[in-house]
């Protein structure tokens, strides 16, 4: 029993967290997945599914649903054609590059997907948006998720590098920039609700003297959606700041200064000493950031409940909609359509990027 | 010849200018992080008038502050208020406790031992998950004798299905599998979850959501802490190991005390969390396992609009244990994340 | 204080490894390892880094698996026996010093491990504190200990549980070289008074020349030689030895055996008896030779350097590629650059195998 005990207890260590696993996340991933094709009808206390094929998908994305999760589609204009086009090509170069260079069958599929992929957003972009209609959950969250992480990335590095430097007090700003990643999302959705307030809220001064007193931020699309990126980024910028400072001291002192001693200077230091070495964990903080701003939902549903419309309407956000109109089998199919979109650009983000980084590092 | 503003005045420091630049930057991003805060502390303080009739800022000088808010939540609904605290605190204490427990557990033994499933068992495990849901769910089967013969089938030709085509995967694979789950949005599994505890009567309890918590954040405390396991030296393991200690034991006396930085930051990052978590609790709870966030975002729900007062002092004492935590543990974060994530 | 000693002299076990291999995937990392070790023997695995000697310890520990081959201990097969059940005791490189515990914690580990009763447990680690000196420090953590009380404590550590088996890995390699000397002294001392057999690996064939009863040494993971220090110093079986042994090492010149006499460049002088060979070569040892005047000696070359030990004048000579240093007293003098001769004793010389390396010996 003992001897069997000390041969196995390496599996016993790793079992409860399979199991926990397997029954938390596999296995609801599969019955999402079944219930993505079911139509399910409730009747009385309990519910009866029956398959539904393609149904479910098919109304997002050519039916009723297809304004809601895409968006509208209009002819499209000139600067879309020139938009998509230029895009369209430039993909078709970079594939074309990469099958001259070093093609392997399974780098090749791979690359097929985020060619598919991009290529798809990219014609969703242009037929929607930058045909002058309005884009549906899928643009809001990839707005939410390129310029939200752009933003927080930009001015978390920034402070990071700023804190790094020897100077009184940077313990104390360390602290106080760490704060708030602490509050609940549902806090921030409710603090920042106050604070966009033109009427009451502490800046209604500055609205009233620049003419907008009468205005809200939740009428006005793109006012909105950008009301929610400053909010969620106020959130987490702290995260990015608290990882990349961790990075930017695991610089080695001596590098710099055998960098000082060679005469470069303070941006050379930066560029060809500093970032070059935090360059593998900034794609790995960016990763990060990118899959949890996949998952936004409380922040729109606190702030905006998703308008002005579906302006500013998450796709997580739509399919918990549509669980609360009691429309199982849609909120299943539009939680895997981003499942699959976070996986797609989250893989190929982590291939092409972070394992690129950290290949490169010797 | 003095020199100019723009160059340093000993070595190693900064030019007076770039100094204050720097300040500049630093004390405006401070005011921007820490007004809201202020604002929110404030209006908990304010009568509805104070609120209502444009924005004062400096209490004593704009306007007179008022209890009456935490009155109302501390008195009046104390009832209300002490469950959803004490709801919270029980949660994500024995949540993140349970987490990190089997998350390091799991962490440490891929660190040091070496795994090698069998890819076509758990594709064959995978299909017999999937026939198994398909029968339950939609050919009405009884789940519990489905539930059999899937255990039955598994066993029986487990070993005959993995003879067919041996390729093995290893430690790594395993790790991202686990890690990978992170990736998966709540909102695409928090249905059929809905539907489990439902099915097993454990629906508003503190069992189901302290479960779902523990999973949710298991891929955080294994990325974390497989790291930090692999950075500390195999030499001390071996050493107990031939003095006779069991894994448990070297785990316990040895690993874990070697570990507390990268524990502390990980079980921060956990805590903070399973207290902020709103989607599943919202599945998950209706009164009595009721969860400061959605007591937080049901007062949004009254005839009167948002009280505005109120609702900052639920945020407010949802905001002070963490951020008593976070100050307190900050030196553990930067360097527990240090050596476990930044490495990675 | 003596019973343990005299405990433990009766425990001690022997140790046999038959045709032991590792492999980690392609790479043969210890080739067909056979090896004898008697009870109470001080055996030294001596070789480069890289030799394999440390995964030979390692395999004995049972810290990695064995590939092919058997391991016993006692009269026990040990092959595929969990490290816990081997009943032996390891000194790390690091020491491995459990940081958190303090030093008397440190060394009761083992004793907790095993469940001993608290009053005997501390009873237990006084006995090996004071064997080691170290009955003072007991609450100290070892990160407030100098490196010397470090490698005591892990030797408290390995003694305390009075293992039948010693295995140490390159224990003093972290020390300053004033303190190696004296912890070999005593280290020395110790493995004499309780008679535990050990297994020791170093690179430092110092180490190996004074502490052990033999000394086996490796190459690329294979055994190269096994004997007491005396004979793998006097008497190598092949050029690697020769050469590795010995500070500085034993000269080399490459010629070849005609009708008994041994022709490099610049040299002549009698094969001993080893019969015509075309590619040999000759070595021999810094101490066994004389500077002489020029064409006084076996081979005349010209002098390279000239440094003082203190001791001793090492002189080194250069001819062609080759260079040889003799050893001469520490008065001698002479100008580097002049040309001078070397004597040595004939009979001493060793040739080998230039091939494959092998000692020749005299059929006779």
């Amino acid at each position: 029993m003992d001897q069997w005990l000390d041969k196995h207890m390496g599996r016993l260590f790793l079992a409860p967290a399979v199991v926990l696993i397997l029954v938390f996340s596999i296995f609801p991933l599969v019955a999402s997945l079944i219930l993505a094709f079911s139509r399910i009808r409730f009747s009385g206390g309990g519910f009866r599914m029956r398959f539904a094929g393609w149904r479910n998908f098919d109304k997002q994305f050519f039916g009723s649903e297809q304004f809601h999760l895409l968006g509208t589609f209009g002819p499209l204009s000139i600067i879309a054609w020139i938009v998509g086009i230029t895009a369209t090509a430039a993909l078709i170069w970079w594939m074309y590059r990469y099958c001259k260079t070093h093609f392997t069958v399974f780098g090749f599929v791979g690359r097929l997907i985020t060619f598919s992929m991009a290529i798809c957003l990219v014609w969703l972009f242009a037929g929607t948006l930058l045909s002058g209609r309005a884009f549906g959950t899928v643009g809001t969250t990839l707005f939410y998720v390129v310029i939200g992480c752009g933003i927080q990335f930009v001015i978390g590095t920034a402070l990071a590098f700023a804190c790094s430097q020897h100077i009184a007090g940077s313990r104390t700003f360390r602290v106080v920039f760490f704060v708030p990643m602490m509050i609940t999302p549902i806090g921030v959705g409710y603090i920042f609700r106050m604070m966009a307030d033109t009427t009451k809220g502490p800046f209604s001064g500055v609205w009233q003297w620049v003419g907008l007193g009468n205005w809200s931020w939740a009428t006005d699309p793109w006012a909105a959606r950008i009301f929610i990126i400053i909010a969620d980024s106020w959130q987490w910028i702290p995260f990015v700041f608290i990882m990349m400072l961790a990075a930017f001291e695991s610089v080695p002192k001596d590098l710099n200064e055998a960098a000082d001693i060679d005469g470069a200077g303070k941006w050379m230091t930066f560029r060809e000493i500093i970032w070059p070495q935090v360059l593998p964990i900034a794609a790995t903080v960016m990763l990060i950031r990118v899959i949890e701003a996949f998952k936004i939902v409380d922040l729109p549903n606190i702030m905006t409940s998703g308008g002005p419309g579906i302006a500013t309407e998450s796709v997580s956000l739509q399919s918990y909609y549509a669980w609360r109109s009691l429309d199982l089998g849609s909120a299943s199919a539009i939680a895997y359509i981003l499942l699959f979109i976070t996986v797609v650009i989250c893989v190929s983000f982590f291939n092409l990027v972070v394992l690129a980084r950290v290949r490169a590092k010797p | 010849m003095k020199p100019s503003l723009f160059q340093p005045r000993k070595i190693g420091e900064m030019a007076p200018a770039s100094k204050i630049v720097l300040y500049a930057i630093l004390l405006s991003w401070a005011l921007f992080v820490i007004f809201p805060i202020y604002w929110l502390l404030i209006t908990s303080v304010k009568t509805p008038a104070a609120v209502n009739e444009g924005p004062f800022f400096i209490p004593w000088v704009d306007f007179q502050p008022s209890l009456h808010a935490w009155q109302d939540l501390f008195v009046d609904d104390f009832a209300d208020t002490f469950r959803a605290y004490a709801n919270s605190i029980i949660i994500s204490l024995i949540a993140t406790g349970l987490s990190v427990l089997v998350g390091s557990m799991a962490a440490y033994s891929l660190s040091r031992i070496e795994f090698a499933p069998n890819l076509i068992t758990i594709l064959y495990f995978v299909a017999l998950l999937v026939g198994a849901c398909v029968a339950v769910g939609v050919y009405g089967a009884n789940l519990w004798l489905t539930l059999a013969v899937v255990v039955a089938m598994f066993f029986l030709l487990a070993r005959a299905v993995g003879r067919l085509y041996t390729v093995r995967l290893k430690n790594g694979d395993i790790l991202f599998w686990i890690i990978s789950q992170r990736i998966l949005a709540p909102i695409v599994v928090v249905v059929p979850i809905y539907m489990m505890f439902q099915s097993v009567r454990m629906l508003d309890t503190h069992l189901a959501i302290i479960l779902t918590y523990a999973v949710i954040n298991l891929p955080i405390v294994v990325w974390l802490m497989y790291d930090f396991f692999n950075s500390i030296p195999r030499d001390l393991e071996e050493s107990a190991q031939l003095d006779g200690a069991t894994m448990i034991m070297t785990f316990r006396e040895i690993v874990l005390p070697l570990s507390r930085t990268g524990l502390a930051a990980t079980t921060l990052l956990v805590m903070i969390f399973s207290w902020n978590e709103y989607l599943f609790a919202l599945f998950l709870s209706t009164t009595k396992a009721q969860t400061l966030p959605i007591l937080v975002a049901a007062m949004n729900a009254g005839e009167r609009g948002i009280l505005w007062w109120t609702m900052s002092v639920a945020i407010i004492i949802m905001i002070i244990p963490v951020v008593a935590l976070a100050v307190v543990l900050q030196k553990y974060i930067s360097k527990g994340l240090l050596v476990g994530a930044v490495k990675g | 204080m003596n019973a343990p000693a005299v405990d433990m002299k009766a425990s001690a076990k022997g140790i046999s490894i038959q045709a032991m291999n590792k492999f980690y995937g392609g790479f043969h990392a210890l080739k067909d390892l056979t090896l004898d070790v008697a009870p109470g023997e001080f055996l030294v695995l001596l070789g480069p880094s890289g030799c394999g000697k440390s995964t030979a310890l390692r395999m004995i520990a049972g810290l990695e698996s064995i590939s092919t081959g058997t391991l016993t201990i006692g009269d026990q097969d040990a092959t595929h026996v969990l490290p816990k059940y081997r009943d032996i005791a390891m000194v790390f490189q690091s020491y491995a010093l459990y940081p958190h515990k303090t030093v008397g914690e440190n060394i009761g580990f083992p004793l907790k491990v095993a469940k001993m009763p608290k009053p005997e447990m501390d009873a237990t680690i006084l006995a090996a504190a004071e064997q080691v000196e170290l009955e003072e420090l007991l609450d100290r953590l070892p990160s407030q200990l100098s490196g010397g009380q470090r490698q005591r404590v892990a030797l408290a550590r390995a003694i305390v549980r009075r293992p039948s088996v010693f295995l140490m890995d390159e224990p003093l390699s972290n020390l300053d070289a004033k303190l190696r000397g004296n912890m070999r002294a005593e280290l020395k001392h110790m493995q004499n008074t309780l008679g535990i057999t050990t297994v020791y690996v170093t690179h430092d064939q110092i180490e190996a020349m004074t502490l052990a009863h033999r000394v086996a040494i490796m190459k690329d993971g294979e055994l190269q030689q096994l004997g007491t220090p005396k004979e793998v110093y006097s008497d190598p079986a092949n050029l690697f030895v020769a050469g590795f042994m010995g500070s500085p090492p034993m000269n080399f010149v490459s010629g070849a055996i005609e009708n008994g006499t041994f022709t490099g460049p610049g040299v002549s002088l009698p094969s001993n008896g080893i019969g015509d060979q075309t590619d040999v070569t000759l070595g021999f040892r810094p101490e066994d030779c004389t500077v002489v005047p020029t064409g006084a000696g076996h081979l005349d070359a010209q002098i390279f350097t000239l440094e003082m030990t203190g001791d001793q004048s090492l002189v080194t000579f250069r001819t062609g590629e080759n260079s040889m240093v003799v050893k001469m007293p520490k008065d001698f003098d002479a100008m580097p650059g002049s040309d001078a001769g070397i004597a040595f004793d004939a009979a001493s010389a060793c040739f080998f195998d230039n091939a494959t390396g092998q000692r020749l010996r005299s059929s006779g």
